[in-house]
């Protein structure tokens, strides 16, 4: 047995988890959050660097995470220490249970949490909500989400490294299911394909379905979009082309004119309304954060009525022209939208 | 006991019988139905994508969390109503539902939307008994369920969900099938020099030709073929020191980090959960890489079907999860064959572990409380250790019937070892 070596990606994760940590503690004193308990992966795993076993789709709500203001500390919920950052402490580690007595007990016992005024949650069930109750009897519930999502919403440069490394997996996936399409393989061969490629760079997560599909046999137009999670930063990349025999399509350069149009809209200060005009053409697009996964804001014809573009968000930005669709993760600089 | 392990499990398949969903629909609905009666419930609100499937029979996607909260379809269901509200975009005409626009409740904008459409199908809320599974913030701050009586959901679905219809069964098993063909499509790659990630890969590959040749062809989390769970190939140590450090002092397992390099020799504990209709299937063993088990991993086995055969032994209705526990204990010289942070047996449907849970730290006197009945589905995952030799792990997944219990899937292999 041997264990990973550090991949590239991983270079300098000490100082990303810094950073983040202390962005989120920063935005904690903010809003006079004296303890905040997330319970989404992706929350916990930007707070605190912690890593796990990845599953697909919702989890009913749990305090996987509590970060406590003053004495400044981080507890995490994992049965082991593998994929836990070294500076939360073993100690700070409480262990999966199944009862809601000892998940209590393990809760009261972190200074600070019993005292809190003000508790932030990411999300909240009801059972969640009795015992907060019961463990910090003084504490007013905060959702705690909108802070969270600020304090992520404009990227490090760690981390935009992170995304291109990510955009470069996905580019892979799409690169082989495309060719594999070419070759004749059927949509599931090349869907294959994708993720044969992705792992191969160590990758089996995905972020988003994988799409590949044949839109118009007549004219060999082929549709892939992958997006996947590399080191728990979200890469994706989406493609209508024509397989080389099936003649050019003068639908694909609309799509590409569209998608810039919209692009070169994505810039610091923009509103939906900005957004919208600029995708007049489009039958279909929609332009959303990302990051650690899918992150507002979220625009669309009919979403994002107070959404605010800012410089170093990256943005997922999706259109669909006559049924070819073209989608790029891009960082908003301050005088240009820079397409990974 | 090998041998004996394989003779009852091929007594007992599963009953052959074609699924049929839009009756599988019906009889979740009722059931659901019946649970908000009992609980006094008028309304329900439901988030957790295993629940909106169970309400509105909309399969959950099988795609990262961040996805699924964000674009999640919402189910809304209201006493004496014949069919769900369900909030989404591009749902298929086969589903019997009131359609409405997607509900986006974790951005302010769709709270709000989400509150004035209760109210327009469920009228005024306060005062009046409510369930949900889980409200976002932005639910929070619109006071979407202001002056409600709010109850826990998963009370109400738990209960529900805890023993499955015919049909669900036969999801689960066809799970299961598919699950265990594809597993035994790459276990020869599992060899020295190989990455977990390429092992995962092959499998997740195959997936997508398994989907195929079932003709659904609509891709990984369209419905069939989605894979649940990051492919776990973690090649275990040999002592628990040489573990991880664990708060429960046994090992680790499954950490989901890091991508190890399979070398010769290494057992490997693999785990992977796939779903059909939305059920999720539960394929354990461990493999050895690169030679035949040694004489005492052998060992490791042949005491981990005992175990197996002392509990399939006692399992039937009215048998209770301690009674499941007290065999699996007998057949280990009285040491609990299991992991301490997970159970002897979970139950498995929507979620890849549900009730019924047997051997938690719930306690004894929980699993004396737990009455086996027939529909419920029992993953039994015994784990015998042996520091210095390692650990031996697999699990089967069954259910129980009025008489008794029946295999799900199709009856893999253990090799490298063998009954």
């Amino acid at each position: 047995m041997t264990t990973s070596a550090t991949t590239p990606t991983t270079a300098g994760d000490a100082e990303l988890r810094a950073a983040r940590r202390d962005r989120v503690f920063a935005a904690m004193a903010t809003t006079r959050l004296d303890v905040l308990v997330l319970g989404r992966r992706d929350s916990v795993a930007y707070a605190t660097g912690a890593r796990s076993l990845w599953t697909a789709g919702t989890r009913p709500f749990g305090a996987a995470c509590v970060l406590v203001a003053r004495p400044r500390s981080t507890h995490v919920l994992s049965t082991w220490d593998a994929g836990v950052p070294p500076e939360v402490p073993f100690g700070h580690l409480y262990g999966i249970t199944w009862n809601p007595a000892t998940m209590a007990a393990s809760l009261a016992a972190i200074p600070g949490l019993p005292e809190a005024r003000r508790l932030g949650v990411d999300a909240l069930s009801p059972g969640f909500e009795r015992a907060a109750h019961r463990l910090a009897p003084g504490a007013e519930l905060v959702p705690a989400d909108d802070v969270l999502r600020a304090a992520r919403a404009v990227k490090l440069p760690a981390e935009v490294d992170r995304v291109r490394a990510a955009v470069a997996v996905a580019a892979a996936g799409v690169e082989a299911a495309t060719a594999a399409l070419a070759a004749d393989a059927t949509p599931g061969e090349a869907r294959a394909a994708a993720v044969v490629a992705a792992a191969a760079q160590g990758v089996t997560v995905p972020s988003s379905a994988p799409v590949v599909q044949v839109v118009d046999r007549a004219s060999s137009l082929i549709h892939v979009d992958i997006g996947l999670l590399v080191d728990g930063y979200e890469g994706g990349l989406g493609r209508t082309v024509a397989l080389p025999g099936g003649g050019s399509d003068a639908r694909s350069a609309g799509v590409v004119v569209a998608q810039r149009r919209l692009l070169d809209a994505c810039r610091p200060t923009a509103t939906a309304r900005d957004l919208r005009a600029a995708a007049g053409g489009a039958t279909r697009w929609m332009v959303r954060g990302s990051g650690m996964g899918f992150e507002p804001p979220v625009v669309t014809h009919t979403l994002g009525e107070r959404a605010v573009v800012e410089q170093g968000m990256v943005l997922s930005v999706e259109v669909e022209v006559e049924g070819l669709r073209r989608r790029d993760l891009a960082l908003v600089g301050a005088d240009a939208t820079h397409v990974f | 006991m090998g041998a004996e392990l394989g003779r009852v499990l091929a007594e007992r398949p599963a009953p052959a019988g074609a699924i049929d969903a839009a009756r599988m629909r019906r009889e979740r609905y009722a059931r659901l139905h019946a649970e908000m009666a009992r609980h006094g419930v008028e309304v329900a609100l439901l988030l957790h994508g295993p629940h909106v499937a169970y309400a509105s029979g909309l399969p959950v996607q099988a795609v990262d969390v961040t996805h699924a909260i964000f674009e999640r379809p919402v189910a809304i269901v209201v006493a004496g109503e014949d069919r769900p509200h369900l909030l989404g975009d591009d749902i298929g005409p086969a589903l019997d539902v009131e359609r409405h626009a997607a509900a986006w409740p974790e951005l302010d904008e769709g709270a709000a939307a989400l509150a004035r459409l209760l109210a327009e199908v469920a009228g005024p809320l306060a005062g009046r008994r409510v369930a949900v599974d889980e409200q976002t913030g932005a639910m929070l701050r619109a006071g979407v369920l202001d002056g409600a009586t709010v109850v826990d959901a998963s009370h109400l679905l738990g209960a529900a969900r805890l023993t499955k219809t015919p049909d669900e069964l036969a999801c689960i098993a066809e799970a299961q099938r598919r699950n265990e063909q594809a597993m035994l499509a790459v276990q020869h790659l599992a060899r020295p020099g190989a990455t977990r990630s390429e092992v995962a890969g092959a499998f997740l590959a195959r997936l997508c030709d398994l989907d195929l040749d079932a003709g659904a062809g609509a891709g990984a989390g369209a419905g069939t073929g989605g894979n649940l769970i990051d492919p776990i190939f973690q090649p275990m140590p040999r002592t628990v020191a040489d573990g991880p450090r664990t708060t429960t002092g046994n090992v680790a397992f499954p950490t989901g980090v890091g991508d190890p390099t399979l070398a010769e020799g290494d057992l490997v504990w693999v785990d992977t959960g796939i779903e059909h209709l939305g059920y999720a299937s539960d394929y354990g063993r461990t493999w050895v890489v690169g030679r035949d088990p040694s004489r005492p991993e052998r060992q490791l086995f042949e005491r981990w079907c005992e175990v197996m055969v002392s509990v399939l032994d006692v399992l039937g209705p009215g048998v209770t999860g301690g009674d499941l526990c007290r065999a699996a204990e007998a057949a280990n010289d009285g040491a609990r064959p299991w992991l301490p942070h997970f159970y002897l047996a979970h139950g498995l449907g929507l979620d890849s572990a549900e009730m019924p849970l047997v051997g938690t730290d719930l306690g004894p006197e929980f699993d004396d409380g737990l009455v086996m009945a027939p529909g419920m589905v029992v993953v039994l995952e015994p784990v015998i250790w042996a520091d210095r030799v390692g650990g031996y792990r697999a699990e089967e997944v069954v259910a129980v019937t009025e008489d008794g219990w029946c295999h799900l899937g199709g009856g893999h292999p253990y090799a490298p070892f063998t009954l």
